[in-house]
């Protein structure tokens, strides 16, 4: 379930930990298995996780389903996080999402059919002062306009 | 802690500095609203109904966790609490179904009473309410989560009290909810306490479900007699039935915490094998007749096989140790009086000349107290479930422990395990007791001049040593090693030496009763296993199973079966195998519809009342057993109720059972051995009639453990039976061994 | 202008140790692996100093840092709050991608101060970027001998590392905080007891933020009184405010406590296509909104802003014109914390729900005409009553909103739609 190097990784965030306290690596941990099964977490993945870290699989499903950044349903290869919280509001966010929801095919929520891109519409990113914005996989795109969606999103493969 | 005063509602009250205000306020009998606290529990703070105000303080604060200091003033009932208390009130409910009327909780609910209270008439939410899927988490426990008002005590209680997280909060904000991770749902022994720690019908008990409303039931203290504990417990009964079972309060027993083994066995008490009226075999046909003729049967059956030619010896009378301490007292008065000395309980017993003798001389609460304990043969958390409760209390305040055993068990708290084969054991006590003597310098006993000590024994008398407060537990995975007898003087020898106390749970339910109402044979008597082999007439039997209850199952089948043998069987079930044998049914009462007493591990002798008149004809064993005598013409049986027996055996120094069997290592087996343990839910009649608990998954568990190298020696693989159990096969146990915790009769167990 | 974060951004590689050390950085750091300073001195530089808590609570440094017993037996952790997520908050990313050398000297000084010999920086899960840039830098400092046990033979020890969050606002509540990087779901701890006694693993724990911990280097490069002579009183030193909405330059500024609001709206190019100004947040999505006339006239530092009617908090300061719909405006926050509350108490569990979904319907022109007096309710019961801050976080933009705005959101109940957008 968990390969011999995402245990490798996990082992690098268990490291920073005092003894015992290995469950502090679990959200990383969900992560890094995560990534490797399709940007997405099951039962049995969560399991694995709890296991790896010693705790209990309920624990580790609790954090699984409190914090934003775990899929619970398949997505796309690529995760495009589009902010609509106030400061991007303000600065034409709904249009632009409309705007890439008509692109894609797809209503936010969504993976288009060729499993390459899923949208999602998120709270604040923390990029306010680049609004409008979003985040494709790790990576932070600011002040937007159609044109540079488009020209983004047609680079996705 | 100072002594300190503050002001609660304008009156003074004196407290300890840092205590919780809720801790004062529960104590003074001032009333404060809550859900989430809990006293047995940790503080979460969360449902924020206990919000009161504090002078000098800008926000309401929580009762449940604030720490008082001196000349604290507090509002309780003041205009900015009650806003504060309305408010989370007004919350609770908008997303609160208003199911009442079909809840099982109605009536015992605490959102309920504090609605009415706190609680407006007219709610001003007109947005839809959550609704939460269903989920099934077991036979036990009904779930409403929509009912949910997410307090967490039985999040809680999963993880401080049960020793293991199955219930947790998944989501987050309005999407939070209180779920099991586990398909099988929720699996702790002590699951049913979450019923009745939930404040709302977000758990009730599946078993009761839409039975009744509380305050349609009569709830009585009585005593829950499964095991050692004798937990409190209320049972709660209705026109003549016991329909629920709950925690009691005794700090010195369970505190406020039953097992489930003791919240559901109850409804085996209405099973449709319940033996319902006497009955008697004529031409090896069953007939049902009146008590009196079915006494007379008896009396008969019995002067002709073994009274009236004087051959009382030729008499056998066997009880279960799950009778009361009054019964087992009045059977044995009733057999010494007729000249008989043949009687036993101790029915599971391989050897009875290597029977452990080794006394109990820890209570409950200071188990909690000791820094080191080493259990030996044992499965507590399964077998007594409350003691290692107070256990895992000693472990969580620091107390290191160790578990001898044949299999590592899934324990509910850190502990080493020492994995050993039943025929290790002896031997590495006796290592353990020969460093301990020799580093107090104490000569050296002959059996120990060969022993060279393993590593084992010197970490287990390091250990001991080193403990200041240390404990032996000595459990039933013994009672039927060889050298049982032995192992056991080898603790009371060690703890002697190391100032440790012992508990010996290789017994159970009310054995302690049966011990000291002497229900063991003198030295003329035979045994419970001597009887099988001597040429017996009759039997008399106490709620006797054999299927179940013996080691040499089938010796005792064969024993009573024989064409000219009368058996009298006090029996609260039937089944064919009873049927066979018998020759006389006599129904008797069942637990909680009699009066009596169990002593339990603490050596109280705990007394309860009949909750409910047993079914039909059945009636209290005591009072059969007196009837019996009073038509044997035996004198001094002249009983109105069991108090009157009580106070006959209460003031008799127990029998002691001392008998130095001189400690023998020299003999050691190297067959593989096996330690056969009943499945913790069908260790007694009632049990293994209650449906419930049959269907959870412990009460599913039926395997016979061993590891590769042991299967293979015995020629098994998965999927095959070993003594009529699927083999399960786990490096969880030691080499050379079997361990068999099985749910299911088997009449095969005396092959070892 | 960027003095203190933000002084070495106009240079080449700002984010490198040699960038750093060339202006000065860790010249303290070495003065205290020397022994030149007790940890007395560096409290009351601070207090000198008037730095207040930079994450929005704005509670003095020096003295939180006095609080912390240092000579209590066994391990004191020290943990940088980088988990910034407040709408209008993006100060602490450009610090970590800019600066993070700051922020570890300035962490290193703290757990000297507080004999805390291990640290973590929570870092917010989609900070990427930032994360690999403090990541570098923390490998820079070990490299360069300046992190890690017994540090040139000396008695002090400082490791630190990054934890990485994994997307919820929350986790920027202190003990929310720590409790994520215990592995666990990010929910407020009820106080006291209070971190400094009770903290991470359960263990004396000092909680700052990122801009906090970055502003402590120079504070004792330079002294305290000099920054506090770069504010005002009450306000000390150089603030970073992230402007953002209707403004022609939106950027984050590190200008002086107390420079007028209007000076700041200039520095970010004025009201974009020359607008009309409405109503600025001036301190994050939880501080109370304010009308243009109020913000026109208000200082940008704690004193003046709370003369204003709002709170600093965290500098976040969201501009708005007059094609701002307010009740859209307002759902949109409402629907934040709606999505972020974490769960765990009744009032904001069940209350920030309720808010977004008054609103919401309110919305879609379905509002009643007692709506308006229930928001105030509903948002007056979750006010005081929640465990953390996320509640009166959640209320107080519902009440400013009304009270500022409420002829906006009669209008829309009344009309079914906006009185704004038509």
């Amino acid at each position: 379930m968990i390969s011999d190097n995402a245990k490798k990784q996990i082992d690098h965030w268990i490291e920073k930990y005092p003894q015992g306290k290995q469950s502090s690596a679990v959200m990383e941990a969900l992560k890094i298995v995560q990534a490797e099964n399709d940007n997405q977490l099951t039962h049995d993945s969560i399991q694995a996780v709890a296991d790896y870290l010693n705790m209990p699989g309920i624990a580790a499903a609790e954090v699984a389903t409190f914090y934003e950044n775990y899929n619970h349903k398949p997505v796309g290869k690529h995760i495009i996080r589009f902010c609509h919280n106030i400061s991007c509001m303000l600065n034409g966010a709904d249009d632009l999402i409309a705007h890439l929801e008509t692109k894609l095919g797809v209503k936010t929520g969504e993976v288009t059919k060729d499993g390459l891109i899923s949208v999602k519409k998120v709270e604040c990113l923390g990029a306010c002062v680049g609004a409008p914005m979003f985040q494709i996989n790790d990576k932070y795109y600011e002040n937007l306009t159609a044109d540079k969606i488009d020209d983004i999103v047609d680079g996705l493969q | 802690m100072a002594d300190i005063k503050i002001e609660i509602d304008g009156q003074i009250v004196n407290a300890k500095a840092g205590e919780t205000l809720i801790a004062i306020t529960d104590r003074e009998g001032i009333s404060v609203p809550r859900f989430c606290y809990h006293k047995k529990l940790s503080t979460s703070a969360s449902c924020r109904m206990c919000l009161v105000d504090i002078e000098g303080v800008p926000k309401p604060q929580t009762s449940c966790s604030t720490p008082v200091s001196d000349g604290m003033k507090i509002h309780t009932q003041n205009e900015k609490a009650k806003a504060s208390q309305k408010a989370v009130m007004e919350f609770l409910l908008i997303n609160h179904p208003l199911d009442c009327p079909i809840c099982d909780q109605g009536g015992e609910c605490e959102l309920q009473d504090v609605a009415v209270e706190y609680g407006s008439d007219v709610s001003r939410f007109s947005e839809g309410k959550r609704v939460v899927a269903a989920s099934d988490i077991g036979p036990l426990i009904q779930t409403d989560m929509t009912r949910c008002i997410h307090c967490t005590r039985c999040v809680r209680f999963g993880s401080e009290i049960a020793g293991m997280m199955e219930m947790g909060g998944t989501g987050r904000g309005e999407d939070l909810k209180i779920e099991p991770f586990l398909a099988e749902g929720i699996t702790s022994e002590l699951s049913g306490n979450m019923i009745d720690v939930c404040p709302v019908g977000a758990l009730t008990s599946k078993p009761f479900r839409y039975e009744l409303r509380s305050w349609q039931m009569v709830s009585n203290e009585s005593i829950a007699r499964h095991d050692l504990t004798g937990s409190n417990v209320y049972a709660q009964t209705y026109k003549g039935q016991v329909k629920r079972i709950v925690s009691g309060d005794n700090e010195a027993v369970n505190e406020t915490w039953i097992s489930d083994r003791d919240r559901f066995s109850y409804e085996g008490l209405t099973h449709e094998n319940r033996l319902l009226t006497p009955q008697i075999k004529v031409e090896g046909q069953w007939k049902e007749v009146e008590w009196n003729v079915a006494l007379d049967f008896a009396i008969k059956g019995l002067s002709n096989t073994v009274l009236n030619n004087r051959k009382a010896h030729k008499l056998g009378g066997l009880a279960s140790s799950t009778t009361t301490t009054e019964e087992l007292y009045l059977m044995q008065k009733l057999l010494r009086e007729i000249g008989c000395e043949n009687l036993d309980h101790r029915l599971n017993v391989n050897n009875l000349d290597e029977a452990i003798h080794l006394e109990s001389n820890l209570k409950l609460q200071a188990l909690e107290q000791v820094d080191h304990a080493l259990i030996i043969g044992a499965n507590l958390r399964l077998e007594q479930p409350m003691i290692n409760h107070r256990l895992r209390k000693a472990q969580l305040s620091g107390a290191n422990i160790t578990a001898l055993n044949v299999k590592e068990f899934d324990y509910n708290y850190a502990l080493n395990h020492v994995s050993v084969a039943p025929n290790e054991i002896a031997t590495i006590l006796a290592g353990v007791l020969k460093i301990v003597l020799e580093k107090k310098s104490i000569e050296l006993p002959e059996y120990l001049s060969a022993i060279s000590p393993s590593s084992s024994s010197v970490e287990l008398a390091k250990d001991l040593l080193n403990a200041e407060r240390p404990v032996i537990l000595l459990g039933e995975h013994i009672i039927n090693n060889k050298q049982a007898a032995s192992i056991a003087q080898l603790i009371a020898e060690i703890a002697k030496q190391v100032g440790a106390n012992t508990l010996n749970l290789s017994i159970s339910a009310n054995a302690l009763g049966a011990q000291h109402v002497n229900f063991v044979p003198n030295s003329v008597g035979m045994n419970v296993n001597e009887m099988f082999k001597a040429e017996m007439r009759a039997f008399l039997l106490l709620d006797v199973y054999p299927e179940y209850d013996f080691h040499h199952a089938n010796s005792a089948i064969e024993a009573l079966s024989k064409e000219d043998v009368f058996v009298v069987s006090l029996n609260s079930f039937n089944n064919d195998l009873v049927a066979q044998y018998s020759d006389v049914l006599l129904p008797m009462a069942a637990m909680y519809e009699t009066s009596g007493s169990q002593i339990n591990i603490n050596h109280d002798i705990q007394s309860f009342t009949a909750m409910v008149k047993a079914p039909d004809e059945a009636k209290p064993a005591w009072k059969v057993l007196k009837v019996l005598a009073d038509l044997l013409e035996l004198p001094g049986f002249h009983y109105e109720n069991s108090t009157q027996i009580l106070e006959e055996f209460e003031h008799q120094p127990a029998h002691e059972h001392s008998q130095e069997t001189a400690i023998d290592l020299s003999q050691q087996s190297t067959a593989i051995e096996t330690v056969w343990m009943h499945n913790c839910y069908h260790s007694d009649a009632l049990l293994r009639h209650a449906k419930s608990l049959s269907m959870s998954t412990l009460g599913q568990v039926n395997s016979a453990s061993m590891n590769a190298n042991t299967a293979k020696e015995l020629a098994l693989s998965d999927g095959d039976e070993y003594l009529g159990v699927p083999v399960d096969i786990t490096e969880t146990v030691a080499d050379l061994c079997v361990f068999v915790n099985s749910n299911q009769a088997t009449n095969i167990r005396s092959m070892s | 202008m960027n003095e203190v974060c933000f002084k070495n951004l106009d240079k080449d590689q700002c984010w490198s140790l040699e960038t750093y050390e060339a202006s000065g950085g860790y010249s303290t750091w070495r003065k205290i692996l020397k022994g030149e300073y007790t940890p007395d001195q560096i409290i009351n530089e601070l207090k000198a100093s008037g730095l207040r808590g930079r994450g929005g609570a704005g509670f003095p440094t020096g003295l939180k840092w006095s609080f912390m017993p240092r000579n209590a037996q066994g391990q004191k952790y020290i943990v940088c709050n980088s988990d910034e997520g407040e709408p209008g908050t993006c100060k602490d990313r450009d610090i970590l991608r800019f600066n993070p050398h700051a922020v570890i000297e300035g962490m290193a000084i703290g757990s000297f101060v507080m004999n805390a010999t291990v640290g973590y920086n929570y870092i917010r899960g989609e900070f990427i970027e930032p994360f690999n840039r403090f990541e570098g830098a923390l490998k820079e400092a070990y490299s360069a001998g300046l992190l890690g046990k017994n540090i040139n033979d000396t008695d002090v020890s400082f490791d630190l590392h990054a934890h990485l969050g994994a997307g919820a606002y929350i986790c920027g509540e202190e003990t929310a905080l720590l409790e994520s990087i215990e592995g666990k779901k990010g929910q407020p701890r009820f106080k006291p007891p209070f971190p400094a006694n009770v903290g991470l693993f359960g263990r004396p724990t000092t909680i700052n933020n990122t801009e906090s911990f970055a502003s402590v280097p120079d504070i004792m490069i330079n002294g305290g009184q000099w920054f506090a002579d770069l504010g005002v009183e009450n306000s000390g030193g150089t603030k970073l405010f992230s402007v953002s909405g209707h403004v022609n330059n939106p950027a984050n500024f590190e200008v002086s406590m107390g420079m007028p609001f209007s000076e700041l709206l200039e520095l970010a190019g004025g009201m974009r296509n020359g607008a009309k100004l409405k109503a600025v947040i001036p301190g994050g999505s939880s501080t109370p909104v304010l009308t243009a006339e109020a913000a026109m006239g208000m200082t940008m530092d704690y004193d003046g802003i709370d003369k204003a009617g709002s709170m600093l908090g965290a500098g976040s300061v969201i501009v708005m014109d007059d094609s701002t719909c307010m009740v859209e405006a307002l759902t949109r926050l409402a629907h934040f914390y709606y999505d972020e509350s974490c769960g765990q108490c009744t009032p904001c569990r069940e209350g920030t729900g309720w808010l977004y979904r008054v609103l919401k319907r309110i919305m879609d022109g379905k509002g009643k005409a007692d709506d308006i007096e229930l928001l105030l309710g509903v948002q007056e019961k979750i006010m005081g009553n929640t465990i953390c801050a996320l509640g009166d976080a959640a209320a107080m933009p519902v009440e400013s909103f009304l009270r500022n705005f409420r002829e906006e959101f009669e209008y829309y109940i009344e009309h079914k739609k906006s009185m704004v957008k038509g």
